[in-house]
């Protein structure tokens, strides 16, 4: 029996072993995570590999013959074994949990001087928000500094992973959550949604990338400058009407609102060369808008802000997320509708 | 034959003394379509009217008449067409009712299992089929969206469809074929074992069983819904769930028929293990089965209304503007999961417990042994059911829900290992030096021992907060909660079929087709849904219609296994469906088993017993010289059904 426990334990610690279960770390809380999960597994092979080595070596010592009508031996129990298989999981467990709970405090700690991300998640895009007001599609993060990370979501319940950084955080309408997460190393991840959040769920993704300390600054101040010294960079909070005179900033901001509004994920648009299917197409509107007796920025304008007025035949209603006209400002709105009517170029 | 079972032979007649009804009014199927439809007309009628009066636009809202009229007044106008309440009816009435009315009580030809009848025996089965049907269902729906997910892409479906495939399967398999066959075997097995002659409440348990194909036909609808499907998955999280298309609505209310008819059920388990144990038949002399499904009862009749309750405030939050888990107007978001998952972790034991009990009476019987601790078996149980109210947070470590209660909820979660691991080592210590006949239930019973192991282990690593927060809503979770339901449940549900096949249909199975049903089910299982760890930890979120590039070559053949997978159950069908026609007549007691239900014909006698059994040990006394467990003094009522 000892031996076909030791032969299951050593084919489960290979399997344990040789296969790359987890992600490469890329965080100090997914380092600690690692430890945690070595630490079960541990535990776990020594169980499992005495579970198998009793089953395989019962089948193959104790089968009866075809012809043995005759019954085992009438053990009803050991008193003294079942003490012990229920105090000795009972301390296996309490030791997991221990070394959990000592890991999940440090891995909230976010120190004396994090660095403030905020998140923002709605159907079916991220953005991202640093001190002072710097916002960004994409997450960029200094390496070896405690990241915080607060985040809200506009519509329905989303989640926040990068899976080499293992920290998860689910992004609750209506309430703040927070996660630390600490870079270790450099280079280019993934932020992606784990929590179904609609038709969407599966293309809601985020770049991310990790730069050297002095990198993140440059990075942070050129965002800065960029959101300072264009019209409607998105930071504005009185409603700019500046879009007619800056054509070519309106231009921009409105592509970048399309992108990170998470629209190509929906719709075809071949200007922003997407080519989503859930969603009608966005190319020639001319004809949807006669239909709805609206002019196209006026009926495009309708249908960001309340996609259940007019539903094109051959969709649904109830399917487009209704928070646009809450969760853009109103440069952010006025740019996607000019750019996704075509108009801008007047 | 005593007077009651032979006022029962004349089968063919109606209730009470009334006259034999015509063709229209006689309960039955072309009773229930006309009393479908009467009571749709009656629901649109009572929406339409209303909503004229109010002058609320638009008068014809078809979503809520289809809400009311069809998923509340019509199936209740079905079950009054099939004739479960006809009893009820004509005593409130004031009609002639009999007593001893036993007209719909058993089985006498095949037509009989397709009417409401109150044999426990018949439910059971009727039972069984039904949720073998939606079993088949929902595994075709995992045929389709694993196709789509074996390669990285779009190919089949749209995102909304592929969302309505998975959530569907997991809702159909849940709802109306795990929980509910459990339901089915225990109907069948209970009362036999306790030396009773049927359930404490017969009518209301064929009440139960038909409220069932209704949560069905409305989950399975639901594809016809403007939008599709629901599809917010099984969990169906707030407030995603009530902005939705239409289909989530046969969600909602899907899960209060079954859950209506899950309550139900319970309440008759309790009453019938509390006071209708046979004389001598003390709850230390109860077979595993019936202290497990006891404890399975008490949980769902404390945790079911949590669910009922959680989905209509979802409808309502829809269908009425509430704000129950809306953010605005004060709603709480996360208070859904708390209400939810305080029903839905009681929920895994409700669909595991019952499981215990059939591998402890089946590993007891085909080791020739004493269960290994019988008291401390009976007492994991209890200990089991205890916990099992204060875990269910751990469904939520990542939800954002107050920090504090994370450490408490991993503990507790941690020491439900403890008892779980104690029937573990028991059913290991029953095999110990026994001698073991490796027939399909036992083959199933340690393949379950086998991969429920590794479901229980991969629960360890969920339970650990640190951990969980790296794998929640990943495939890990898709595999930890395949290896608990399928290789833990499903075998069970294999094996209690397997191991019952004899007793229920008087015929013995294919051995060789069960062996080959096993050995296929087996390996293919392991290899759809062991890797599916692998992919999760690795990052493959799970609910994704596409995902990325890098997990395609395990999904192709995580796909393809899984299509062994459902290939497996033909050879399951095809045995159980020829063996029932035409397999070998099996004696009354072909295990050689102690416990009551084997020391009456194969099948049982359509009162159970001719005489009151008498319990004069305990029913595992295997190697005991001279061992008795019951006394029949005259034996079994030997006439069977013709």
């Amino acid at each position: 029996m000892l031996a076909i426990a030791a032969a299951a334990a050593v084919v489960t610690t290979l399997v344990a072993v040789l296969i790359r279960w987890l992600p490469h770390s890329a965080s100090e809380e997914m380092d600690r995570i690692t430890f945690t999960y070595w630490f079960a597994t541990v535990i776990c092979i020594a169980i499992f590999s005495l579970v198998i080595g009793v089953i395989v070596y019962s089948v193959l010592a104790f089968r009866a013959q075809p012809d043995d009508d005759t019954d085992g031996p009438p053990i009803h129990g050991n008193t003294t074994l079942e003490i012990v298989w229920t105090v000795v999981p009972a301390i296996l467990v309490i030791a997991i949990g221990i070394v959990s709970a000592i890991v999940l405090s440090k891995n909230a700690d976010a120190g004396s001087n994090p660095l403030q991300v905020k998140v923002f998640a709605q159907q079916f895009a991220w953005r991202f928000e640093y001190p002072g007001k710097v916002r960004s599609e994409e997450l960029v993060l200094p390496l070896r500094r405690h990241v915080k990370f607060e985040m809200t979501s506009a519509d329905v319940i989303h989640s926040f992973w990068i899976p080499q950084m293992g920290q998860k955080q689910d992004v609750v309408p209506g309430i703040m959550t927070s996660i630390v997460v600490t870079p270790t190393r450099t280079g280019r991840f993934t932020l992606i949604c784990t929590e179904l959040c609609g038709l969407g769920h599966a293309t809601m993704r985020a770049p991310v990338r990790v730069l050297e300390q002095a990198a993140f600054d440059s990075w942070l101040a050129k965002q800065k400058a960029a959101a300072g010294g264009g019209a409607g960079g998105g930071t504005t909070t009185t409603g700019g009407t500046d879009t007619g005179t800056t054509t070519g900033a309106s231009d921009a901001l409105g592509a970048k609102t399309f992108a990170s509004s998470g629209c190509g994920g929906c719709h075809t648009f071949a200007k922003a060369g997407s080519d989503g299917q859930v969603g009608p197409s966005l190319d020639d509107l001319t004809g949807a808008a006669q239909k709805a007796g609206e002019s196209v920025p006026d009926y495009v304008r309708q249908s960001i802000v309340d996609p259940n007025a007019v539903v094109v035949a051959g969709f649904q209603p109830g399917v487009m997320p209704q928070t646009f006209g809450d969760s853009l400002s109103t440069d952010e709105l006025d740019a996607l509708v000019a750019y996704v009517s075509g108009e801008e170029s007047q | 034959m005593t007077s009651t079972a032979a006022a029962s032979t004349h089968h063919g007649t109606e209730h009470g003394a009334g006259p034999r009804r015509g063709y229209l009014m006689r309960p039955g199927w072309v009773r229930a379509a006309w009393c479908t439809a009467t009571f749709f007309l009656i629901g649109m009628f009572v929406v339409v009217a209303l909503r004229g009066l109010a002058g609320w636009d638009p008068v014809w809202d078809w979503e809520i008449i289809i809400l009311v009229a069809g998923m509340v007044t019509a199936p209740i106008g079905f079950l009054l067409g099939m004739g479960t309440f006809d009893y009820w009816l004509y005593w409130v009435s004031g009609r002639p009712t009999l007593v001893d009315d036993h007209a719909n009580h058993g089985a006498y030809r095949w037509t009989d299992y397709f009417k409401v009848n109150t044999d426990h025996k018949v439910i059971g089965i009727q039972y069984l089929v039904t949720t073998f049907f939606f079993f088949l269902a929902g595994g075709f729906l995992a045929m389709l969206f694993r196709a789509e997910l074996a390669q990285p892409g779009m190919q089949f479906f749209d995102t909304q469809t592929f969302n309505g495939l998975v959530s569907a399967h997991a809702t159909l398999m849940i709802f109306v074929f795990i929980i509910p066959a459990f339901a089915g075997l225990a109907n069948f097995a209970v009362p036999l074992m306790l030396g009773a002659p049927d359930m404490a409440f017969p009518r209301l348990n064929a009440l139960s069983f038909w409220m069932l194909p209704v949560a069905g036909a409305l989950f399975l609808t639901s594809f016809l819904a403007p939008g599709g499907a629901f599809a917010t998955g099984w969990t169906s999280y707030a407030p995603l769930a009530s902005e939705q298309p239409f289909g989530q609505v046969f969600f909602n209310m899907g899960v209060q028929w079954a859950g209506a008819s899950s309550i139900a059920t319970a309440l008759n388990f309790l009453v019938t293990i509390i006071t209708m144990r046979a004389p001598g038949m003390t709850f230390w002399r109860m077979p595993l089965l019936v202290w497990a499904n006891f404890t399975t009862s008490l949980l769902v009749v404390v945790a079911t209304p949590f669910i009922a309750g959680s989905q209509f405030f979802v409808m309502f939050d829809r269908v009425m503007h509430t704000s129950f888990f809306t953010p605005d107007n004060g709603g709480y978001v996360l208070g859904y999961q708390h209400i939810f998952w305080f029903y839905s972790h009681p929920a895994v034991y409700i669909m595991v417990l019952p499981g215990f009990g059939i591998i402890s009476e089946i590993i007891a019987v085909f080791s020739r042994k004493p269960i290994f601790g019988y008291r401390l078996m009976a007492i994991s149980l209890i200990g089991i059911l205890a916990l099992a109210f204060s875990v269910w947070a751990h469904h939520m470590f990542v939800a954002g829900m107050a920090d504090w209660l994370r450490i408490p909820m991993m503990i507790t979660t941690l020491l439900i290992a403890v008892p779980t691991g104690v029937k573990v080592f028991s059913w290991l210590a029953t095999l110990w030096e026994g001698k073991l006949h490796l027939n399909t239930p036992m083959l199933f019973a340690l393949g379950f021992i086998s991969t429920f192991v590794i479901g229980g282990l991969s629960g360890i690593y969920l339970a650990a907060v640190p951990i969980d927060i790296h794998a929640s809503d990943t495939y890990f979770i898709v595999a930890h909660i395949h290896y608990v339901l399928f290789g833990g449940s499903v075998f069970t549900i294999f094996a209690g079929i397997y191991y019952w096949f004899p007793k229920m249909t008087g015929r013995m199975y294919d051995e060789r087709l069960g062996k080959l049903h096993f050995w296929l089910t087996f390996v293919s299982f392991n290899a759809t849904f062991f890797p599916m760890h692998w992919v999760g930890l690795d990052g493959m979120p799970r609910r994704v219609a596409d995902y990325a590039g890098t997990y395609g070559a395990l999904n192709m053949v995580i796909s393809i296994f899984s299509f062994i997978l459902g290939a497996s159950v033909v050879v399951f069908v095809y045995n159980m469906v020829t063996s029932w026609a035409r397999g070998p007549i099996a004696e009354s007691n072909p295990w050689k088993a102690m416990t009551i239900e084997w020391q009456v014909s194969s099948p049982p006698p359509v009162f159970n017993f001719d005489e009151i059994p008498q319990v004069v040990g305990s029913p595992y006394e295997y190697g005991v010289p001279g061992a008795k467990h019951v006394v029949l003094k005259g034996g079994a009522l030997q006439e069977t059904p013709a």
